[in-house]
């Protein structure tokens, strides 16, 4: 067992795990928060997306050791404290989700992408849930509904970061 | 899009894009999918699968495993049929002129596929349960095998099923006319043979179960990852010999499922039978590989068309052998009748005939899948369509007006028995075609090929046939609501459809806002509760706005009714001169008005006042059966089972690279009617879904075996299924012609695409490579078949 510490959704968490337990299995059985899904652990559906250190990663390709001493956003930490954060509301009000299964990695790579890039064009946003797979809305309305988190928030002025 | 904020005062929830009621809790991460839940002392299971394709199961050794660390219970097929029976099928094939097999949740004796299950280990975490299946020893004894439906239907094939005469589950002829005398009389007679590929539904969150047995009052409790809990219920009753009474299934909120989850499953019994078994809670989650098994459709078609000079179809011919794997009790057997029935889809064609043989081999079986076999029947006869078109030197758009059924000709009786509810065939082309600005297209088309570039254009029509009822089945074509107001005007609405991720819960909710007069953001929808809802058959068909809209509405009414009596009484008029509307009942003289939650209170607690002589119950049960369901066999034999046909035209634009044979989507239109639309962002969400799933099949996926039967294509990196960056913007245009059967003239949506987008890309591909003369035989059109398409087209 080793134990180690994680900044998840600014919390601080101390935990203990086997050597070889993936992050996403950390997060989901140890620290408790079940938004974060598993679709294949193959790293190929991006469904355990979350943000290490801003970075967004696919959890089921990272082992809980490795992340020791990191800070972790999950789905859970994306909204504020009593509002949806504009990525989650542009999801809400322009249909970017059904099942929502896949929607922690969409709303992450989403929220990394507009952090990083505040008025991203098709191709960049293309690129960037690229890794993600939707099998319900095919892809249209994630695309319009990250477009849509843009353009609000450079109206807002309000920067990305802000809620977390 | 604009977006309705909940209960607007004065707009009207039905025909409204309302946001999906359940954004809240997904977009937080609060939905509660299946492997979110944990019962105290919960234990892992795991199961054991056959690595040969059929085999004689000689001796299972669980001595190692059953000693390994963690393990509290190692399970063989001769242990679980000493306490389970054989699984039910969903629709049994003896009852519909096919042969039963007997499927347990472990086999026994022998196994018929590779990844039959043939044991199973309960341990207290997954890892070990994972550590202890792979000490499980099978010493088998291999049979030969066969995996091709061809070959299964050989004199001398290997036999799956010891007991039947051959290896055919279900053969059937449909249709009428007199085909050989049609087709002798045609001035263009076409045959050729096509092959749909077997693919998958493989939504995103696999299968999953977890069952908790109670020994001291003998009950069970399931939660599951599925679409029809009551079915599921009389399924586990029956196997487990248990009441139904004693059983409650819950489902979880589902990660989309597209028919997968649908019950019928070996799993569903397994681990239920497990937590008996253990005396603990059992939870059993699919991987990515094992929920690869499950095929969608896998079909041969050897037809003949003919025609006439002018365009006129004038005989269908098709041979259907269908390769549904081995035996399961879900209905994946079922859907290659739909694909005979289907045909000719929604054109006038007298003579057709089809023959269906549904074919047993030792891949895994197939499981229900969107498109339910119709999306088959549309691949071969929009590429029947085009053969006839390209034979003719004629448009294809215009040999499809030339046979569509006219607008005015509904309801229309198919040569195959369906009678098609309504319909503006023409109009959708038109549509379709305007969007595309064909005419520049074509002339742009001709001008790229002069440059040596490869653009193609590609139609299909589909018909999809919805809200089926198959005769003594508990494939249903009605459902039920219950509709219960509390006393401060709360409302709840349970109901026996279910939703896997699709949002009939908010189209739900605003039918009843409407019908009621209560604002949505009263209204709470529960569904997938055996214990709470009233028996209903779940999601299937395109049916939950249909049937569950429709139930909905008439409980509704019923609780309205009542709040009228009493509100009347209060406001002191008739109650022919109330309106209930955005929470209040108002007289419509005066306008005064009342709170709709305190004429609830007055029904409730002045039962012996104002509210005397109403039956003090704010609550309403009522099933829905819509109109144009027969099951009376014609004179010919045929019935009935779809009360109405959503419908569609296709157009899809591709570019062909006959160097690397990379067809890129350039563009994808689609003419849309399903009638009514209670909320258009929804059916939209449907209608892209299912054409991706179909551009899908179109192109890259395609389930692979080895020669042994082991499946190869078991994760996303072969497995391709389309991701962002595949596809073009995808443009929706609606056409609304009402269903004269339907509560609100809606007809369903959610399978319209799959076998569309698959011929439309098919017929896009063809028209691409024309100059090269291919013919496109074959999905999935990945490069390297494209390139041997014209490899085959230049030594020809
Ligand atoms: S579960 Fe991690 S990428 Fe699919
Ligand atoms: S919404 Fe279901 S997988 Fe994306």
């Amino acid at each position: 067992m080793n134990r180690i510490r994680l900044v998840v959704n600014g919390r601080e968490r101390e935990i203990e795990v086997e050597a070889c337990k993936l992050l996403v299995h950390a997060v989901r059985e140890d620290v408790g928060l079940t938004g974060t899904h598993v679709g294949c652990l193959t790293g190929d559906c991006g469904a355990c997306t979350v943000l290490v250190d801003g970075a967004s990663v696919k959890s089921c390709s990272v082992l809980a050791v490795q992340a020791d001493g990191a800070e972790i956003t999950t789905i859970e930490g994306v909204a504020g404290d009593d509002e949806l954060h504009p990525v989650q509301r542009a999801f809400w009000d322009e249909f970017g989700f059904q099942c929502g299964y896949c929607l922690p990695g969409m709303l992450l790579t989403a929220r990394e992408l507009l952090d990083r890039m505040p008025d991203p064009d098709d191709d960049a946003i293309v690129q960037a849930i690229n890794g993600n797979l939707c099998r319900c809305t095919g892809y249209g309305s994630i695309l319009r509904s990250i477009r849509c988190a843009a353009t609000r928030m450079a109206a807002s002025g309000e920067p990305a970061e802000e809620a977390s | 899009m604009t977006v309705t904020t909940s209960g607007k005062a004065g707009v009207r929830a039905i025909g409204s894009p309302v946001r999906k009621a359940d954004g809240p809790a997904l977009l937080t991460g609060r939905g509660r999918f299946l492997d979110d839940y944990s019962l105290p002392g919960t234990r892992h299971a795991v199961v054991v699968r056959s690595e040969l394709a059929h085999a004689r199961i000689v001796d299972v050794d669980v001595r190692a495993a059953a000693a390994s660390p963690g393990v509290v219970l190692v399970l063989t097929g001769e242990e679980a049929a000493a306490h389970a029976g054989p699984i039910p099928h969903f629709i049994e094939p003896a009852a519909r002129g096919g042969r039963h097999a007997d499927v347990r949740c472990l086999a026994t004796g022998k196994v018929v596929y590779a990844g039959e299950p043939v044991a199973a280990v309960v341990a207290g975490t997954r890892r070990e349960a994972e550590a202890a299946a792979a000490l499980v020893r099978v010493e088998y004894e291999r049979l030969p095998h066969v995996l091709d439906a061809d070959a299964a239907l050989e004199q001398d094939a290997p036999r799956l099923y010891e007991e039947w005469p051959d290896n055919v589950i279900l053969h059937n002829h449909y249709g009428t006319g007199d085909v050989d005398a049609a087709l002798a009389g045609a001035d263009l007679v076409v045959s050729d043979t096509i092959r749909i590929s077997r693919t998958t539904t493989a939504p995103i969150e696999p299968r999953g179960y977890l069952a908790s047995w109670d020994d001291l009052d003998g009950t069970l409790t399931v939660y599951g990852s599925l679409q029809n809990p009551h079915q599921l219920r009389w399924m586990l009753a029956t196997s487990l010999g248990l009441d139904e009474t004693a059983i409650r299934v819950i489902t979880a909120r589902v990660g989309g499922s597209f028919g997968l989850k649908m019950q019928g499953h070996p799993e569903e019994t397994l681990v239920c039978l497990l937590s008996k078994l253990t005396g603990a809670p059992v939870k059993w989650i699919e991987d990515r590989r094992e929920c690869f098994m499950a095929g969608a459709r896998e079909q041969v078609h050897r037809f003949t068309i003919g025609a006439m000079r002018d365009g006129r179809i004038v005989a269908v011919r098709d041979r259907i052998v269908a390769n549904t794997g081995a035996v399961s009790a879900q209905a994946g057997w079922a859907m290659p009748n739909m694909s005979a029935t289907t045909l000719a889809s929604g054109y006038t064609v007298p003579n057709v005939r089809a023959e269906l043989h549904v074919v047993v081999t030792n891949k895994p079986p197939l499981n229900a899948a969107r498109g339910f076999g119709k999306d088959s029947a549309h691949f071969v006869m929009e590429r029947m369509v085009d053969l006839v078109a390209r034979g003719l030197g004629a448009d294809p758009a215009e040999v499809r007006r030339k046979n569509f059924i006219p607008p005015d000709r509904f309801p229309y009786r198919t040569a195959t028995g369906l009678n098609i509810d309504s319909g503006d065939y023409p109009g959708l082309l038109d549509k379709a075609l305007r969007v595309l600005d064909y005419d520049a297209l074509r002339l742009r088309q001709a001008e790229l090929r002069a440059a040596g570039r490869h653009l193609g254009i590609g139609l299909a029509f589909e018909l999809t046939p919805e809200s089926a009822d198959g005769p003594g089945s508990f494939v249903s074509g009605f459902d039920v609501t219950t509709v219960r107001m509390t006393m401060t005007g709360g409302v709840t609405v349970y109901t026996g459809v279910t939703s896997p991720g699709g949002g009939n819960d908010t189209g739900i909710a605003q039918i009843v806002s409407d019908e009621l007069g209560v604002p949505l953001s009263w209204i709470t929808v529960v569904q997938g509760d055996t214990e709470r809802c009233p028996s209903g058959f779940g999601n299937f068909s395109g049916r939950s706005m249909v049937v569950g809209g429709g139930s909905a509405a008439l409980a509704a009414r019923d609780v309205r009714a009542k709040l009228a009596v009493v509100g009347a009484r209060m406001l002191d008029v008739p109650v022919d001169e109330v309106k209930v509307a955005d929470g209040r009942l108002r007289a419509t003289g005066d306008g005064r008005s009342v709170p709709v939650p305190e004429v609830a209170a007055a029904v409730l607690t002045r039962a012996f006042a104002i509210a005397n002589d109403v039956e003090p119950v704010l609550e309403a049960t009522r099933a829905y059966k819509p109109g144009n369901i027969d099951h009376v066999p014609d004179e010919r034999g045929r019935i009935q089972p779809y009360p109405t046909y959503s419908n569609c035209l296709h157009a899809a634009v591709v570019e062909v690279d006959p160097e690397t044979g990379v067809t890129k989507l350039v563009d994808f239109v689609m003419a849309h009617d399903c009638g009514v639309i209670i909320n258009p962002a929804l059916v939209e969400g449907q209608a892209h879904g299912a054409i991706v799933m179909g551009l899908g099949a179109a192109l890259s996926e395609r389930l692979t075996y080895d020669a042994d039967g082991r499946l190869t294509s078991d994760r996303f990196k072969t497995y391709l299924m389309p991701r962002a960056g595949d596809l073009p913007t995808i443009r929706l245009e609606h056409q609304v012609t009402p269903s004269p059967f339907t509560m609100y003239g809606n007809k369903g949506a959610g399978e319209a695409g799959v076998g569309g987008a698959q011929a439309a890309v098919a017929n896009a591909v063809e028209d691409a490579l024309a100059p090269f003369g291919v013919t496109v035989r074959e999905v999935p059109l990945s490069p390297p078949a494209v390139l041997a398409l014209i490899d085959e087209a230049r030594t020809r």
